[in-house]
């Protein structure tokens, strides 16, 4: 059995990281046949928590490390779980010690995982920092990157202005869809976080067809329960992440925070995928899309649900209160 | 009890958590001079104080020195 050699077709691999997904090891796409009654507008979800970490995070972080010139620092970067998760893991595997700041109403699995695989967590209240208002965790990371007491002492990836978050959606989860689907795919779906989805995906499927439609989905309150996501709507040009290229944008639209976790939840009852409340909330809006066109979506799913329980909690909790009056 | 705390080498946020911390620290009696290095840092530091009801004494010694002083 040779060591170095990766083999998908036995499963077999020399570490951790191999796994992440490339076109010639995708993520699934999966057809969404109960939740959305429209035949001529199929809806194929992305499963990204198919990455060995857990989620779409996975792509960028790898990436974005082989190139870091680490040295003896540390590597500190602002997550709200899931780059945290990838980036620690990673890290782990190549031996190198990692500072996450994370917006103090981050889920509290998230938190766990990440103290969990050793990484040193700090919570940061979002309106810590004036200079990244609701971002205090950017906020921390920034500071610790720019003070003359600490810079010597840590390294971050900035996944907000890397060309390298942006590459890794270019050259892998693009190609995926685009070879999945046939080169087929009419609709292309991503929310806004660091823009590194959307922009790398959208380019490579608007590359292939340029009549290809991508849409952008945003939280419609800038405070809101959906980690991961930014409303880019009214934010200042400065707070807007530098790899967001809007011309392969062609439509925005914002989903409620109660929209994006009852469609999560209502996915799970149909067609048996269970995802976090970001999925809930981008499928949301491509199944209004489902209800006036027609065509081949594709719909990012960047995590699952797991990760979520203690929010989806609340959702159930006052469901059954509901179900109980109702008696 | 006297203490200096120099966060000169620290831009905020990290002054404002590092100056929270410490104040937060602060037994009766206690005196905290805090030195930063910035007006951002300084800023912010005077308004989290005033948030919690602190009112300290300030001095500027030049535009990379700001030294507040904490008393409780």
């Amino acid at each position: 059995m040779n060591n170095q050699e990766q083999n998908h077709q036995l499963r077999v691999y020399s570490d951790i990281t191999q796994l992440i997904a490339n076109p010639q090891n995708p993520t699934p796409l999966v057809r969404l046949n109960r939740i959305n009654p429209n035949k001529n507008f199929q809806i194929y979800l992305k499963l990204e928590r198919y990455n060995p970490f857990g989620s779409i995070k996975d792509r960028i972080v790898k990436e974005m490390l082989d190139v870091l010139d680490i040295g003896d620092r540390t590597v500190v970067e602002p997550s709200s779980g899931n780059t945290g998760i990838a980036l620690t893991s990673v890290a782990n595997a190549m031996g190198v010690p990692v500072e996450i700041a994370i917006p103090d109403k981050t889920p509290e699995e998230k938190k766990i995982m990440l103290k969990f695989l050793g990484a040193k967590v700090t919570e940061v209240d979002d309106a810590l920092c004036p200079m990244f208002p609701s971002e205090g965790a950017r906020g921390l990371v920034n500071a610790l990157i720019l003070s003359p007491a600490t810079k010597d002492k840590y390294v971050s990836p900035n996944q907000y202005e890397s060309a390298l978050n942006v590459q890794a959606h270019y050259r892998a989860t693009g190609p995926e869809i685009w070879q999945q689907t046939e080169g087929e795919v009419s609709y292309f779906f991503a929310g806004f976080g660091t823009c590194g989805t959307i922009t790398g995906v959208g380019r490579y499927l608007k590359e292939q067809n340029p009549e290809l439609k991508v849409v952008g989905v945003e939280p419609s309150t800038a405070e809101h329960k959906l980690p991961g996501m930014k409303r880019i709507t009214g934010l200042s040009e400065e707070y807007i992440p530098k790899i967001l290229d809007w011309s392969v944008i062609d439509e925005l639209a914002e989903v409620s925070d109660e929209d994006a976790f009852l469609t999560a939840i209502e996915l799970a009852r149909k067609d048996g995928i269970t995802v976090g409340p970001t999925t809930g909330a981008i499928l949301n809006i491509a199944l209004q899309y489902a209800e006036k066109h027609d065509g081949i979506a594709v719909v990012i799913s960047p995590d699952d649900a797991f990760k979520y329980a203690s929010f989806y909690r609340e959702i159930l909790e006052e469901e059954s209160r509901k179900a109980g009056e109702g008696k | 009890m006297e203490n200096t705390l120099d966060l000169s080498g620290f831009v905020c946020p990290l002054s404002k958590m590092k100056a929270a911390e410490a104040v937060d620290n602060m037994a009766e009696g206690d005196t905290l001079i805090i030195i930063l290095g910035e007006s951002e840092s300084f800023k912010s530091v005077a308004q989290d104080l005033k948030t919690n009801d602190i009112v300290p004494t300030f001095k500027q010694e030049s535009e990379s020195r700001y030294i507040l002083t904490v008393s409780r």
